[in-house]
């Protein structure tokens, strides 16, 4: 069960990563034949708004998994480590319900995007399609978060912790 | 006051549009409303989002007013892009009568079926502005040329020329790392971003404007219909066809200034005769095509559209 | 309750959620996302506005820098440039009093020179220069505060995702930042080497000794670390004379690094896929706090907050130094607790547009350029000072043996470098705006 999800977080960031580095040498590219005098690929920057907004909610199912959100653990020591379980599920809980309710939101950002039949400016494709790949970012990161939260709550409940407790402000 | 209205735009508020067009409409509006009416403009997108989200915000009423570009949302306002085309606008207050008058026939209750239109204009004179000097269609042959919309994108290429598209903040840079070589911009734009001391050509089609753009200032739905009938009133004297040929007026007025500058720079400003703009109207009769052809797509006859289009800017080109 | 109420109310609300450790990202958000349903009058307008915010931000052009830069550090771990720093370093410094410490600094600054973050360039380093520091005698304390410090080096020297964000908030050219940030960076670097210094003389049994090396080695060793010097030169030169965008640069500068790792035989399936998770798990994490922060200042400002608090400063007729000190210990202050990039995230919307309108004698772009060095350094403070410090937690946690305790104390000598640093270059902007045009 638990490795199910870990997958499918670990999955999304590799495949976040990947399209990272596909945007990475399509921009390499992109300044190489610019500089040869053929201008730039078409739509690069249109490219790179579409897939970076995918890698980044893809990224986030991985970082909901490991707790790598960046807090202040400044009274951490103060309380008795079951407290500090239970706030620790308190906010993976709220965390879960925003996350879902971003997803929700943006499922209805596309639709009104596929309404309208707005197009980007030079490559003219559909902004649904870009909205869409963020979809499935997004409901994979709320489907792990709330995962993620309940493994929490159970963990409070039973008194250990059972995922790893994180924290870290990576910058 | 009985009625906070947030209006949301993408420029700084001492720019020349913002500063000289929709302050002094929100002004005029507050004082004739007795103060019952207040608004509270957000400039630079100050209350979030890309300038491009700004239509959806005034239909979900995250604001109340915006100030934005049709075309920032290419597909979603087909009809406003008949002003846009090549060598269809006229001087700016003309098209955007025109604008207006079109817009009340067909777009009102069709593309802006969503929101309150307050008003709809275009910008002064579109011109292209080069490093090396333009004056036929072949200078412009593999010129990386940054343009601001669908339209114009499709019209570079028509052209020849590389098209690239970004943002108008990003312009000053790319020109002086050579990124692009030239661009379109309305004149009154210049100014802001000092163009006429990063390349020294401008290309003007006096009495043909290349291109325009086309602006749209709207109010959310709801909101108007929920102002009692007097406040209702008060916005509808200050909106359409007479606010929307100021704005035109004014956004051509600021164009002045700022060619002033490029004078004084010494400049060279190549005014293409009407027989040398003939070659260019063939070159981008291309894009007129194209796009004739995906309207009709949609549905819309595009061909009386044009037609149209173009009879009214000429009937109010004549009474200016 | 007044919108303004609700806005200046938001502000314990906030810190509170962070002290019961809310991550700040999701505080930030909460806060934001309430206090618009509070001055909206209900959920439809938030409800309106998610169709679109977490999109439009996260598609960001501009801040995909970030993740480029992210995926540019790993690469450059995976193809032994921390090592190469290192060794190049300790070959011509490890003899020295104190030398190996001095090395690891000088190692860091090297990497931060391609490596656009504090906390990797703190976790790759300690890694490869901590065992070499227990190994040669040297004390936990010491070891561990040098590279905690040597850590921020990743942000203060170009490029840095802190000024990245920087730029974009305050609207300023991210080259012209990248390049103002160069002399303070060095100077940084300097500053910590004379500390290693001072410290060795002051408690000479905290440090070891290595021997001294024949000067063929010295540049056999030099010479290897050629790829960092053509990597920097490129991405920061390259961004600085416009052959490329920043984002450009960035992938410029990934792609090289990543060629390096492969042509070294770092870069496997294996290691490609880690890279891969920890520039995930990194970028997510700023991610959320830049929505939480957009969201929140978008709410702050409909509440005409920031414009409140401006117009309240300056009608206090303060002199603009004093407003500037009390912004920098406010900072120092906020940076004992919180983290790098949320204080920027978080306060730039409000101290911004007070500092432009004080007159120090400069122009306003000269003016931003400075505050935002100034900044950059005061909140790369925070991430070494007790009681909350990334860069001391990741370090300390990589060696067991070591107190928190004696880290802290060794630690204190740096922080006394960085304020007196600061001190420094508030009394001369020269220094921050020399290589300016
Ligand atoms: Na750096
Ligand atoms: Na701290």
């Amino acid at each position: 069960m638990h490795s199910a999800f870990y997958q499918l977080a670990r999955f999304m960031a590799a495949l976040g990563g990947l399209i990272l580095t596909a945007l990475m040498l399509m921009t390499s590219l992109s300044v190489l034949l610019r500089a040869l005098g053929f201008g730039p690929v078409p739509g690069d920057f249109e490219l790179v708004e579409a897939g970076i907004a995918f890698a980044i909610f893809a990224f986030l199912p991985w970082c909901q998994m490991n707790a790598g959100h960046a807090t202040v653990d400044l009274f951490v020591p103060l309380f008795p480590r079951v407290v500090n379980r239970w706030i620790l599920a308190f906010w993976e809980v709220v965390f879960a319900a925003v996350l879902v309710l971003i997803a929700a939101r943006l499922y209805e950002g596309m639709l009104g995007k596929m309404n309208n039949g707005e197009t980007t400016f030079l490559l003219q494709f559909p902004v649904w399609w870009s909205y869409a790949a963020s979809v499935c970012g997004a409901v994979v990161a709320a489907v792990v978060s709330v995962y993620v939260a309940l493994r929490r709550v159970m963990g409070a409940l039973g008194g250990q912790d059972t995922l790893p407790a994180g924290g870290g402000a990576g910058h | 006051q009985e009625v906070t209205l947030k209006f949301h735009q993408f420029l700084p508020q001492q720019a020349p549009i913002p500063s000289l067009v929709l302050d002094v409409w929100a002004k005029k509006v507050e004082a004739e409303s007795g103060g019952r009416i207040k608004i509270e403009q957000y400039p630079a997108m100050q209350l979030g989002g890309k300038p491009t989200d700004l239509m959806d915000q005034v239909v979900d009423g995250i604001a109340d007013i915006v100030w934005t570009l049709p075309g920032y949302t290419p597909g979603r306002f087909p009809q406003s892009e008949v002003f846009e085309l090549p060598f269809v606008a006229g001087d700016a207050e003309a098209t955007s009568r025109a604008y207006w008058e079109l817009a009340e026939k067909y777009m009102i209750d069709g593309e802006f079926k969503d929101i309150k239109v307050l008003g709809l204009w275009t910008h002064g004179p579109g011109l292209i502005h080069s490093k090396t000097p333009i004056t036929s269609v072949a200078d412009l042959a593999g010129v990386k040329l940054r343009a601001p919309t669908r339209v114009t994108n499709m019209m570079a290429t028509s052209l020849g020329a590389t098209a690239v598209g970004m943002p108008v903040p990003a312009v000053p840079e790319a020109l002086s790392k050579g990124v692009i070589d030239a661009t379109i911009i309305p004149w009154e734009v210049t100014g802001s971003i000092r163009l006429s001391e990063l390349l020294g050509n401008h290309t003007e089609f006096p009495g043909a404007p290349l291109y325009t753009a086309a602006f749209v200032m709207a109010m959310n739905k709801d909101v108007y219909a929920g102002l009692p009938d007097d406040l209702k009133a008060i916005i509808d004297a200050n909106s359409g066809l007479e606010f929307s040929a100021m704005a035109g007026r004014v956004s051509q007025e600021a164009d002045g200034p700022a060619r002033q500058l490029a004078v004084d720079a010494g400049n060279t400003i190549v005014e293409l005769t009407p027989e040398q703009i003939e070659e260019w109207k063939v070159a981008a009769q291309p894009t007129i095509d194209t796009w004739l052809t995906e309207i009709t797509e949609k549905g819309i006859d595009g061909a009386a559209l044009l037609e149209e289009a173009r009879a009214a800017i000429a009937k109010h080109s004549a009474t200016n | 309750m007044s919108n303004i109420d609700i806005g200046l109310w938001s502000f314990p609300v906030l810190l509170l959620m962070i002290f019961l450790r809310a991550p700040i990202g999701l505080a930030m958000l909460v806060c934001g996302l309430g206090g618009l349903v509070l001055v909206t009058g209900g959920p439809n307008i938030v409800l309106a506005k998610l169709k679109s915010e977490s999109y439009s931000i996260f598609s960001s052009y501009s801040l995909s820098i970030i993740p480029m830069f992210l995926l540019m550090g790993q690469f450059a771990t995976l193809g032994g440039m921390s090592q190469a720093l290192f060794k190049a370093a300790e070959s011509w410094l490890g003899h020295r009093k104190g030398g190996v410490a001095m090395a690891a600094v000088g190692a860091c600054a090297g990497f931060g020179a391609i490596c656009g973050s504090s906390l990797a360039t703190a976790a790759t380093m300690g890694q490869v220069a901590l065992p070499e520091l227990r190994r040669a005698g040297y004390s936990g304390g010491l070891s561990t505060a040098t590279l905690a410090a040597g850590g921020t080096l990743g942000i203060l020297i170009p490029p840095s995702v802190v000024l990245v964000v920087y730029a974009i908030l305050a609207e300023q050219n991210i080259a012209k930042l990248f390049l103002a940030a160069f002399i303070p960076g060095i100077l940084a670097a300097l500053g910590y080497i004379a500390v290693v210094a001072i410290y060795a003389r002051l408690y000479p049994e905290t440090v070891g000794s290595r021997p001294r090396q024949p000067y063929a080695e010295r540049f056999r060793a030099l010479f290897r670390v050629w790829p960092v010097l053509v990597v920097f030169l490129v991405v920061v030169g390259g961004i600085y004379l416009g052959w490329f965008t920043p984002t450009e640069g960035a992938s410029v500068g990934a792609l090289g690094t990543g060629l390096i790792a492969f042509l070294n035989g770092g870069l496997t399936r294996k290691t490609l896929v880690n890279s891969f998770l920890s520039t995930a798990s990194n970028t997510a994490m700023i991610f959320i706090i830049v929505f939480g922060a957009a969201v929140y200042n978008s709410f702050l400002a409909i509440t005409q907050v920031p414009q409140e608090i401006s117009n309240f400063v300056v009608g206090q007729g303060y002199s603009p130094w004093t407003v500037l000190i009390l912004i920098i210990i406010f900072y120092l202050i906020l940076g004992c607790v919180m983290d790098s990039l949320s204080m920027i995230l978080l306060t730039i919307p409000i101290f911004f547009p007070v500092i432009v309108q004080l007159d120090f004698g400069m122009s306003p772009e000269h003016l931003a350029i400075w505050f935002g060095i100034l900044v950059l350094i005061v909140v790369e403070v925070g991430l070494i000072t007790p009681p909350v410090g990334m860069n001391l937690f990741v370090i300390n946690a990589m060696d067991r043996e070591t107190p928190l305790s004696a880290t802290y104390h060794a630690v204190s000598f740096f922080v006394a470098s960085d304020l007196l640093r600061v001190a420094l270059l508030v009394a001369f902007p020269s220094i921050t705006l020399f290589l300016l045009p």
